[in-house]
C-alpha cells in the first residue's frame, strides 16, 4: 500500500486501530461520509445498527473499488454514531470486514446525522 | 490538477450536490479552518441559518482566493450544523450557490459550536494543483484579523500527509488520565499527539489541521489555551472546535485529531 504505519510505545491506541498513517505515494482519495442507503437511496436496516453498519462498509468498499482500491487502502476513517450504546455492534461489524487492524481511526458520538434514521456514518481517506 | 470523481455506480449522491468520493494526485493541498457566519466585527451575522450559511461560504471564498483556488477545486467538505431543519430549509440552498462541481462531503449535526448561537460551520480540503517546487512545505495564512490561536488556511506544498487517529487522554497501560479533569486531559492529549508526531518524523509545527471534539466547549475553553500555546508556540494549524454528546469512553472529555505534513 502506498502508505506507512506509525506506532510508538508512549501513545497507544485504545482499541484495534493504527495510531497514524503516512502517505507515501499514490492518489489521495477522500470518501464522503457513507450511510446505510442502497444504490436506489433506500435506507437499509432502519433501527438496526448492525445491518446499517454492514451496508455502510459495503458502500465504503464500493467507493474504494471504483477508485481502483479496496478497504486496505484506507489510511484514516472517522466513525460517527448517534448512540454510544451502538458502539459494540459497530465495532463488531468493523471487525468482520477489516482483516487485522483498522486504519487510523476516530469515533465520535454526534447529536444526529443528516437523516434521523441514520445511526452511523463513516468517512475515509485513502491512498490508492 | 488531476481530479477524478468516484461515482461508484451510485448516482444518488450526485443528485444531492456531492460525490461519493473524489481522488486527486496531490501536489499542493489547502486545508481550511472551520469557518462560520461571523461578520467583520467578529459577531455572528443576524438572521439565522440562511445569512450565517451565506456568510460562511463568502468567508471560505476569501480563503480560497488567497490560495488562487475556487469552490470547484474543493475535494472534501465537512458541514457541521446545530439545527438540521434550519439547514435543510435555508442553509443547503445558500451552499449550492457557491459550488459548481461536487466535492466529497460529510454532514453532521453537533450539539454546539464555538458560539451558542452558531448554526453552521464548514471546513474544506482543496486541491490546488500546480508545482510545489521551490515552495516551502507549509504556507499558513489568515485573510482576516481574527485574533484566535489558529490559521484560517494552511497550504501543503508537496511532502507527505500524515493522518493521526483521534487522540484521547489515555496512558500507555490503557487507563484514562485526568478523569473529570479538563486541564489534565488537555495536557495528556497533546502529549500523546506529540509522541505520535515524533514517531513519524514530525513536530507540532508540522500540523496542518486540527479538529477538537469536546463534551463541553465552556469547560474546554479555559483548559486549552495555555496547553495549546505551550504545544504549538505560535505555529498553529487550521482548526475546528465542536461540542458533541459523547466519545468512545464516558471518561474521555476531549478527542483531538490532527493531520500533519512531512517533507
Amino acid at each position: 500500500m502506498p502508505f506507512s504505519t506509525i506506532a510508538t510505545p508512549e501513545a497507544k491506541p485504545v482499541a484495534n486501530y493504527k495510531m497514524a498513517t503516512r502517505m507515501e505515494g499514490g492518489r489521495l482519495l477522500y470518501i464522503s461520509g457513507q450511510v446505510a442507503w442502497d444504490a436506489a437511496g433506500n435506507i437499509v436496516g432502519k433501527g438496526d445498527v448492525r445491518a446499517q453498519a454492514r451496508q455502510v462498509f459495503e458502500n465504503l468498499r464500493g467507493v474504494l473499488r471504483a477508485a481502483g482500491g479496496d478497504l486496505a487502502n484506507l489510511m484514516k476513517i472517522t466513525t460517527y454514531i448517534t448512540r454510544l450504546e451502538d458502539f459494540p455492534a459497530v465495532a463488531q461489524a468493523r471487525g468482520e470486514v477489516f482483516q487485522g487492524e483498522l486504519p487510523a481511526s476516530t469515533l465520535i458520538v454526534v447529536k444526529s446525522l443528516f437523516h434521523p434514521d441514520f445511526l452511523l456514518e463513516i468517512e475515509g481517506v485513502a491512498s490508492v | 490538477m488531476d481530479r477524478r470523481d468516484i461515482l461508484a455506480e451510485r448516482p444518488l449522491e450526485s443528485g444531492r450536490g456531492f460525490m461519493p468520493g473524489v481522488s486527486v494526485n496531490p501536489s499542493r493541498i489547502l486545508f481550511t479552518a472551520g469557518l462560520t457566519g461571523r461578520g467583520p466585527d467578529g459577531n455572528l451575522v443576524a438572521g439565522g441559518m440562511g445569512p450565517q450559511a451565506r456568510r460562511t461560504f463568502e468567508r471560505l471564498q476569501g480563503i480560497l482566493t488567497r490560495a488562487e483556488a475556487r469552490f470547484d477545486n474543493v475535494v472534501k467538505q465537512l458541514v457541521y450544523v446545530t439545527d438540521l431543519d434550519a439547514y435543510n430549509a435555508s442553509g443547503r440552498a445558500e451552499r449550492a450557490k457557491f459550488f459548481g462541481t461536487r466535492p466529497a462531503s460529510t454532514g453532521l449535526v453537533v450539539r454546539r459550536l464555538a458560539d451558542p448561537n452558531m448554526l453552521i460551520e464548514v471546513e474544506l480540503v482543496v486541491d490546488l494543483g500546480g508545482s510545489a517546487a521551490g515552495k516551502p512545505l507549509l504556507d499558513k495564512y489568515n485573510v482576516e484579523n481574527h485574533g484566535g490561536d489558529f490559521y484560517q488556511g494552511v497550504i501543503v506544498n508537496g511532502g507527505r500527509l500524515l493522518y493521526l487517529a483521534g487522540q484521547v487522554a489515555n496512558n500507555p497501560d490503557g487507563s484514562v488520565a485526568g478523569v473529570g479533569d479538563w486541564r489534565r486531559q488537555a495536557e495528556k492529549v497533546y502529549e500523546n499527539i506529540g509522541h505520535v508526531l515524533r514517531a513519524a518524523g514530525a513536530t507540532p509545527a508540522s500540523v496542518v489541521k486540527e479538529t477538537t471534539w469536546v463534551l463541553s466547549i465552556d469547560s474546554w475553553g479555559p483548559a486549552r489555551t495555555a496547553v495549546r500555546r505551550a504545544f504549538y508556540k505560535t505555529d498553529f494549524p487550521a482548526s475546528t472546535l465542536v461540542e458533541i454528546p459523547g466519545l468512545a469512553r464516558p471518561e474521555f472529555l476531549v478527542e483531538i485529531e490532527v493531520i500533519a505534513a512531512v517533507a
